[in-house]
């Protein structure tokens, strides 16, 4: 049977990233050039920070969710070459700290005088003594989490093949990187939903 | 075991460390709540190095100290542990019980009663 990680096969991929790669290029020159992109943003004093929170939590929500069908495979064993999860837990690693990075920065805004918070505490005090209290808090959760998944495969490499105890271990660190970024997620949302920076 | 097979304590060090730091931030928000001498404490520990630490008030220390707590306890962990071979199961039963206590000591709602009961309230 024809081996499909072989050399024949990744040549004849390259041109197709080739081809795409330039579409994408083009298509992203092309939209910063004649966008709009400061109106897409939106006109708070806080849009470039909030943007890239929210963007870096989108693209961990990707890869955070990838983590959680990973944390599956590694459960059933189906996991073949240990490679599959370094690139990834590494990733998702990135992603958890420029997420929290980006949100400490929008944190200063939110409790800013006259910022989301306050209008919290003098309408609605317990939005935000209870879920975004607890929604800071469990965010962090993600960021050792995620490191500690990524260090696991770095480390222990294709030992996590033969080790059934090592697999359950990682499964479970990606497992509860994917729950606490989804609860901080939902209620990051919400609260947006109801007051915006 | 495989002679060029890594120790399991490798991987217990890199566990038990994430539960010693979520400890450590449910810990640091109980004391920045319970009186205002210790919440200025623990603000000092983000003014002393994190940037916009003033405007970020003391969650940064509670940020700060978690992850001293996290990387110190891993580091020490690790030179203890890094030889060994121990029982997967039961370190990971010990981190899910820390994580598990870190976060409800986290929900606002079992704060509040903790507080309450160190206050001296009945």
């Amino acid at each position: 049977m024809r081996d499909l990680k072989g050399a024949g096969d990744r040549e004849s991929a390259r041109p197709l990233v080739v081809v795409v790669g330039g579409l994408a290029l083009t298509g992203l020159t092309v939209t910063a050039v004649t966008a709009p992109v400061a109106d897409l943003l939106g006109n708070s004093r806080y849009a470039l920070e909030g943007t890239l929170h929210g963007v870096t939590a989108v693209l961990f929500m990707v890869t955070a969710t990838i983590g959680l069908f990973q944390a599956y495979r590694l459960l059933t064993g189906t996991v073949q070459h240990a490679a599959q999860l370094e690139f990834g837990g590494v990733v998702n690693a990135f992603l958890a700290f420029l997420t929290i990075l980006f949100g400490n920065r929008i944190y200063i805004f939110y409790r800013a005088q006259g910022g989301p918070r306050t209008y919290f505490l003098e309408n609605m005090p317990q939005i935000h003594k209870i879920f975004f209290e607890f929604k800071e808090f469990i965010a962090l959760f993600t960021l050792p989490l995620a490191v500690a998944a990524a260090f696991l495969f770095l480390i222990y490499r294709d030992q996590f093949i033969r080790s059934r105890g090592l697999r359950n271990l990682a499964a479970v660190l990606l497992a509860l990187t994917f729950f606490y970024f989804l609860v901080t997620f939902t209620l990051g949302a919400a609260i947006t939903k109801l007051r915006a920076l | 075991m495989n002679s060029s097979e890594k120790p399991t304590g490798i991987a217990a060090a890199a566990i038990l460390s994430v539960a010693v730091g979520l400890l450590a931030l449910a810990a640091s928000h109980l004391a920045a709540e319970y009186s205002e001498a210790a919440k200025n404490w623990v603000h000092g520990w983000g003014k002393a190095w994190m940037p916009g630490a003033q405007g970020i008030g003391p969650y940064s220390g509670k940020e700060t100290l978690a992850l001293i707590a996290w990387l110190g306890s891993w580091a020490l962990l690790h030179l203890w542990l890094r030889r060994k071979n121990v029982d997967l199961t039961r370190a990971g039963i010990l981190f899910l019980v820390g994580i598990g206590l870190a976060t409800t000591l986290l929900w606002p709602p079992v704060i509040e009663k903790v507080l309450h009961i160190l206050h001296g309230g009945h």
